[in-house]
């Protein structure tokens, strides 16, 4: 058992030699949010001619701005930018190089208080009126309930992935909202980021491991690639996030803690244009889940199904909107589409 | 001891299931197959089994099986343009003719286990043409989605399931549509009728179905008021689960929800699986079972 640890720990240091730098070009810049959290945002200015708003880039649950930025083929940032978009990724708190304040953290925080202060700082430093934003998962959650309650600035979106109803009768549920629940605390941390540093040099060690399961498909993302994203682009998922989302799996509502808000309601007043994409074989955020999502917003709205039967080459899973080895063509050009139909003229 | 082991494993063995088959006449003449398993002495109220438009009752044979060895009636139709039946121009008289024709032989109430789009046209019956206590939906989009461009394509070609089985392309589309890249055979299919192809396309397309009697499916959704149970199949592109759920959404009715994925059941499950797969008897059958009890 114990060489076993040693093992595993030993790999880990290795699988660490991987882990890649940012790019020279890559601007490092800190926002500070209302109530006092620093946030990680980096800015990839558009190369060549600028055609379009700056586009602010968000992960999702137990991630970090990395996700958005894996290496110079895989990056999301680096392609906007050199579509001619300036572009910008973020860490929310407790994620990356993020303040972890002190105190519970929830999923309100994320779009009470960091979304606001990142599209604040985005727009004061490019100039921008508007934005265009991309979240993926938890990150296109985080803008439904930003601009279900009036939250200004963004003029276009993109969610990829993104649940507002996660109670479909599955085993992964009962397992949360009768186990999970007890052993989380709010002011606490599922401790997600030790778990995939120390299991990620086993990633590809086995053909349809459990980790390809549930967060890839390997006909879409290399098992080096999701390497890597364990290693320097995974976070702790906070006590109080982690439970809000456990009372989604369980009551189906998309409410603010206290429940006094009801987001899924409240994305009917929601008019900035949306592309709402999902993937067949996302076993994290099922298309009925993201589905849902798109039927709440009240429009402008678009719904992408990335499947074969649509002309992809492989199925996709979560992780593979992101970082999937042909995500450029097969969703973000499609993104990218979205946002220029929908580009609002500057004066 | 010995004598034990075997009355274990014989309790254990699959029983024979008495099966019969018979035809049923519906008003405009038209012939349908009928098949029964198990026999007619059980107390509880007969089991109605729809497969889906282009299969056949062989679809349904496991799960028939499965509950008639634990002592229920269940009759698997064939409606027009499926297996032995009659061919079929319209999807509406599916649930205007057949159904009734069908309830008339077997009574009711019955309980309905509706699979794909004809389960929907089943599950559009209840309440109207078809008496039910209880159903069991595998799948069924009462209000489809838009198609891809797959299901667009397969329809707009007249929805011939038999080019499916003549190349290794046409086995390749069958598993996209059908069973996710399982290996499952594709037999037990026919094609649909052109008109049929047709309208079940426009039905994808605009989302409802205009009935007879001026209603339509959708119209009747929002009336169905019948307790379900419902297995979505996360692999599904044929009949996808974010169609299916708006059951739940959408009627009066109390629905419960089974989903399965990979990762944490070791199967998805595909419009066929569902019922054929190797994992459907341990991790649907016996649910679907007690639902019924």
């Amino acid at each position: 058992m114990r060489a076993c640890v040693l093992l595993v720990v030993a790999l880990s240091g290795c699988a660490h030699v991987y882990g890649q730098d940012l790019p020279p070009e890559a601007q490092l810049h800190r926002a500070k949010t209302d109530d006092g959290v620093e946030l990680e945002l980096t800015r990839y200015l558009a190369v060549g001619e600028v055609k379009g708003p700056p586009v602010l880039l968000c992960h999702g649950i137990s991630a970090n701005a990395r996700n958005m930025d894996l290496d110079e083929r895989l990056s999301m940032a680096r392609w906007f930018a050199s579509q001619g978009r300036e572009a910008w990724t973020m860490s929310l708190r407790g994620t990356g190089t993020s303040d972890k304040p002190p105190g519970a953290t929830s999923f309100d925080d994320y779009w009470r208080h960091d979304l606001p202060a990142a599209v604040e700082y985005v727009r004061k430093l490019s100039g921008a009126s508007g934005l265009h934003y991309v979240g993926h998962s938890m990150g296109g959650m985080v803008v439904y309930a930003y601009l279900s309650q009036g939250g200004q600035g963004i003029d276009a979106a993109a969610t990829l992935g993104s649940p507002t109803r996660i109670d479909f009768g599955s085993s992964v549920e009962s397992l949360m909202t009768n186990f999970g629940v007890r052993i989380v605390s709010p002011t606490g941390a599922v401790p997600s980021a030790l778990g995939a540093w120390l299991t990620a040099p086993l990633q590809g060690a086995m053909n349809d491991g459990p980790f390809q399961r549930f967060f890839y498909n390997p006909q879409s993302t290399s098992p080096d690639a999701f390497r890597r994203l364990m290693i320097y682009g995974t976070a702790d998922v906070a006590g109080g996030t982690a439970l809000q989302l456990a009372s989604m799996m369980k009551t189906g509502a998309f409410a603010s803690t206290d429940k006094t808000i009801d987001y899924r309601a409240d994305m009917a007043k929601v008019t900035t244009p949306i592309l709402v994409v999902a993937a067949r074989l996302d076993r994290i955020a099922m298309t009925p889940a993201v589905k849902d999502g798109y039927r709440a917003l009240g429009g402008p709205k678009e719904w992408l199904l990335i499947t074969r039967a649509n002309g992809t080459r492989g199925e996709y899973g979560h992780m593979d909107l992101v970082i999937g080895e042909r995500a450029a063509g097969e969703v973000w050009s499609k993104v990218l589409n979205f946002f220029d139909r929908h580009a609002r003229k500057e004066p | 001891m010995i004598a034990l082991f075997a009355a274990i494993v014989l309790a254990a063995a699959p029983s024979s299931v008495v099966t019969s088959h018979r035809k049923v006449v519906a008003e405009d003449g038209a012939a349908l197959a009928l098949y029964r398993y198990g026999s007619s002495a059980s107390r509880l109220p007969p089991v109605l089994v729809i497969v889906d438009l282009g299969f056949d009752r062989s679809l349904a044979d496991p799960l028939a099986r499965f509950l008639a060895e634990r002592g229920r009636t269940v009759f698997v139709a064939e409606l027009r343009g499926q297996g032995a039946s009659a061919s079929g121009h319209s999807l509406r008289s599916l649930i205007h003719l057949d159904l009734p024709a069908i309830t008339k032989v077997i009574g009711e109430p019955v309980q309905l286990i509706a699979h794909g789009y004809a389960g929907s046209l089943a599950m559009a019956a209840v309440g109207h043409e078809l008496q039910v206590s209880r159903v069991v939906a595998f799948s069924t989009p009462m209000s489809p989605e838009p198609p891809t461009e797959l299901q667009a394509w397969f329809l707009s070609d007249g929805a011939r399931f038999s080019s499916l089985a003549a190349s290794p392309e046409g086995a390749e589309i069958f598993s996209q549509l059908f069973a996710m890249g399982s290996a499952l055979r594709r037999g037990g299919t026919r094609d649909l009728s052109r008109a049929m192809a047709a309208e079940l396309l426009a039905w994808l397309q605009t989302g409802d179905l205009p009935l007879d009697d001026g209603t339509s499916v959708l119209a009747r959704l929002h009336a169905y008021d019948t307790p379900t149970l419902m297995f979505l199949g996360l692999a599904n592109a044929w009949a996808p689960s974010e169609a299916c759920v708006l059951l739940r959404e959408r009627s009066r009715a109390s629905v419960q929800l089974r989903s399965f994925s990979r990762f944490s059941d070791g199967e998805d499950f595909a419009h066929v699986t569902a019922l054929q797969g190797a994992s459907a008897p341990s991790l649907i059958f016996g649910d679907v079972e007690a639902f019924l009890r």
